[in-house]
């Protein structure tokens, strides 16, 4: 007990009250100079909270009669998350693989895992920008660009259940003779089906959401007619489009938590 | 043998299924795209367009990071605005996340109503909120900020309230019976409970907004992500790669770094 | 028939843990091998089908068609050829979880079948048919459907069996098959191996002296790298002390306890 006889609580409590202040002016260093570059100003928020509230009554009521407009493009979100999602998905397993390392070799695995986080860092909306300028306006870069969200989100997180597989399973499969593409076959893709559709299903989910933000900037769907109706001042079309923005989303979450609680029971064996 | 397989489980029968739901898939996809004039083809032909775009891109021209000044300031912005939105969102979070937690409300029907209003909050797109800041505050950073505070308070505010609803029950009917009040207990039994997970996921967060902050730069006009959209618009594709470029590196690097604070700051259970 | 020539193995740092180990297993032959933790049983075994290269030596394996192949030297195809001869069991049953009990067994076929068609799960009914007949051989036809995930220690090995089984090997290799089991699924399994080795020479890992001792029709002694013993399936006890030293009352005590009354 040699050590603890200089131990006192005030010292123990002074160094504790020491490290909490330390991290609180340093947040606090920190919130105040990002307060400057992002140019918070109170009074604006102040003055602009009315004008917000002035603005909500705007919206109201919703123009009903667009409902027949927006049909169309509420379907081609969901067509376009859909796609993407497939897309994606389908590609992502190739990536995941490759990134696996009781599957790909050392370098492969490193290459292929650089790849996917140099994607990750990459937000989708950057990607759309890119497409956009070579192949113009319209749903076809949008689902590219959500395709690739898809390959870097969901090729990590297939590789990490593939490398969760217990290697004596695929070295079993290996002693009958059978080669690389069928202990993929029987041994990884029967393993990992349970968290790879229930993550592609949460990805769905994702890319409902994501749809609405690229389709502002031109990828069509629903999100271009909320940001066209916003910019043409026909706010109360806006309205409906947020409606039914918000019925997609509430849809797609309701769907995707029922199905992927399905799944993990099933996965629970 | 008196045993045999179910129909459903013979391979013949079963490869039928799998084909027949399969070709069911690929008839909705293709019935879908050729509904929308959609053509993934295209993918393939167009790709020369896509060569290219990636030929005038290159080489970057990274000499636009250090020359405008305006560059510099943006990735401030972007940094700042996703620091504070996480800082006064999560705040915002854990506050509304005490009201809502059934052990820790003040009152079940203050719980219900905070409960619901988080969850309509949550399936808002950001970008209508980002709209209805625009519209309030003006152009510019301070909008994008608001919009990613509340947009964490609707992400973190459920997860934490799950948080303190998971904490265990016997230290807290344990500081209760030595007389404490219910601040009292929430400062001694909850908090030190639910705290590394709040910590967790506000790192979390950061990561998050970080991303969302480039995103809706685009359309807030301000930080990085504006200043590429820009680049685009105006056909200067090598000043564009650069800052691309530059992007995925502070991304990673902002990352990691929250890797190690975190870390750290469970480590050593900051703030206890 | 299988022959083992002088195979030693060391690890990356160059510490020896075969030191020139050789045997010879014939027709008929049901042959265990025994010997203390550390000794290098199951690292031999891994030797025999490939999955572990020795460091010198020569694994020999002559198949049905009397075709001679050196498995040290196999690479690709001719080493996967050589492993749809061979049947191996492990201790950890090592089964695809989430498929179901008669898929696990036709998985032993896959190096036999057409690539492009197993790919897809492209199995015949004749096949299963077959495998459920395997799977009935050894009382366990009526989990055929279950996913082997829900199955218990003894069932699962029975699934790992039948998969051996029906890959139709010329020899069956058996990596500690009972060590996970308790004493009577283990007598069972040695039930089953014991009439098999009659068409397939047999070899394999165990813990137990008695139960190899009852079973098996030869031992082969391991310890510290080498063979120390090759013989008829009778050692003495004092054999035995010399063998596992202090390691031999850990065993008979684990085996009183766990002796079926």
């Amino acid at each position: 007990m040699k050590q603890n006889v200089s131990w006192t609580y005030s010292s123990y409590r002074r160094k504790q009250t020491l490290r909490n202040w330390t991290v609180m002016l340093a947040t606090f260093f920190c919130a105040y100079w990002a307060g400057i570059s992002c140019k918070v100003d109170l009074d604006a928020l102040r003055a602009g909270i009315p004008k917000g509230i002035e603005f909500i009554s705007y919206l109201f009521p919703p123009d009903w009669t667009a409902f027949a407009d927006m049909a169309m493009p509420a379907l081609e979100t969901i067509l376009l998350a859909f796609l993407a999602t497939v897309l994606g998905a389908f590609l992502s397993l190739f990536f995941g693989l490759a990134a696996s390392s009781n599957i790909a070799p050392r370098w492969l695995r490193n290459l292929s895992r650089f790849l996917l986080a140099t994607e990750r860092s990459l937000p989708e909306i950057v990607i759309l920008l890119l497409l956009i300028s070579a192949l113009g306006l319209g749903p076809f870069p949008g689902v590219i660009a959500m395709a690739f969200g898809c390959i870097g989100m969901l090729g990590r997180l297939f590789s990490d259940a593939i490398e969760e597989i217990n290697p004596a399973t695929l070295e079993s499969i290996e002693s009958v003779g059978a080669r690389k593409l069928q202990v993929i076959a029987y041994g990884v893709l029967p393993q990992v089906l349970p968290s790879l559709l229930s993550n592609t299903i949460f990805r769905f989910e994702v890319n409902i959401r994501l749809s609405v933000l690229l389709g502002a900037v031109g990828a069509g769907g629903i999100g271009f007619q909320l940001y066209y109706s916003f910019q043409t001042l026909q706010y109360q079309r806006a309205t409906t489009a947020i409606l039914i923005t918000l019925l997609l989303v509430f849809l797609s979450e309701r769907l995707s938590n029922s199905i992927r609680k399905k799944l993990s029971q099933e996965a629970k064996l | 043998m008196n045993v045999s397989l179910d129909k459903q489980y013979l391979p013949s029968e079963r490869y039928k299924r799998h084909a027949a739901y399969l070709s069911v898939l690929a008839l909705v996809i293709i019935g879908l795209c050729t509904y929308f004039k959609f053509e993934p083809l295209l993918f393939i032909t167009d790709f020369h367009y896509m060569a290219d775009l990636v030929v005038e891109m290159t080489p970057p021209n990274f000499e636009v990071l250090w020359r405008k000044e305006k560059i510099f300031i943006s990735i401030l912005q972007t940094l700042s605005m996703a620091f504070l939105g996480t800082l006064v969102g999560s705040t915002v979070a854990m506050g509304l996340a005490f009201l809502a937690a059934r052990n820790t409300t003040p009152h079940p029907t203050v719980g219900v109503i905070v409960r619901t209003l988080l969850a309509i909050e949550r399936v808002i797109p950001s970008l209508v909120i980002l709209l209805l800041f625009l519209i309030a505050v003006g152009l510019g950073p301070f909008a994008g900020m608001l919009s990613l505070a509340v947009g964490t308070v609707g992400m973190f505010g459920k997860l934490f309230a799950n948080a303190i609803e998971g904490a265990e029950k016997e230290p807290i009917d344990a500081v209760y019976s030595v007389g404490a009040s219910k601040l009292q207990v929430i400062r001694y039994a909850v908090m030190p409970q639910v705290l590394p997970s709040f910590i967790a996921n506000l790192f979390y967060a950061f990561d998050i907004n970080l991303r969302a902050a480039i995103g809706l730069g685009v359309f807030g006009g301000a930080g990085v992500g504006y200043e590429i959209s820009m680049a685009m618009r105006l056909v200067r594709y090598r000043d564009a790669l650069a800052l691309i470029c530059f992007t995925i590196l502070l991304v990673f690097v902002v990352e990691k770094l929250s890797d190690w604070l975190r870390s750290r700051a469970l480590g050593q259970d900051l703030l206890k | 028939m299988i022959e083992v020539r002088q195979i030693t193995k060391s690890t990356k740092e160059g510490v020896p843990i075969l030191k020139g180990i050789s045997f010879t297993i014939t027709k008929g032959e049901f042959v265990g091998i025994l010997g203390p933790s550390g000794a290098g049983k199951t690292l031999t075994m891994r030797c025999l089908n490939g999955l572990t290269r020795p460091t010198s030596g020569e694994v020999l394996f002559t198949d049905h068609q009397n075709n001679l192949v050196n498995l040290t030297h196999a690479k690709g195809r001719e080493l996967r050829k050589a492993r749809r001869q061979i049947g191996v069991i492990f201790q950890g049953f090592n089964l695809v979880k989430r498929l179901s009990a008669i898929d696990n067994v036709m998985i032993g076929q896959l190096g036999r079948i057409n690539l492009l068609r197993s790919l897809f799960y492209g199995f015949t009914d004749d096949e299963a048919m077959r495998a459920l007949a395997v799977l009935e051989h050894l009382k366990i036809a009526h989990l055929a459907q279950r996913p082997v995930g829900s199955l218990s220690g003894g069932e699962q090995q029975r699934v790992a069996i039948a998969r051996a089984i029906y890959q139709q090997p010329s020899v069956m290799l058996a990596d500690e098959p009972i060590a996970n089991l308790d004493p009577t699924n283990a007598r069972k399994i040695m039930q089953i191996l014991k009439p098999l080795a009659e068409q397939m020479p047999i070899i394999g890992v165990f813990h137990q002296p008695d139960l190899v001792m009852e079973f098996c029709t030869r031992i082969i002694a391991l310890k510290d790298g080498v063979v120390v013993r090759d013989g008829d399936n009778k050692m003495t006890r004092s054999e035995l002390i010399d063998l596992y030293g202090a390691e031999l009352s850990e065993i008979e005590a684990s085996q009183r306890i766990l002796q079926p009354v």
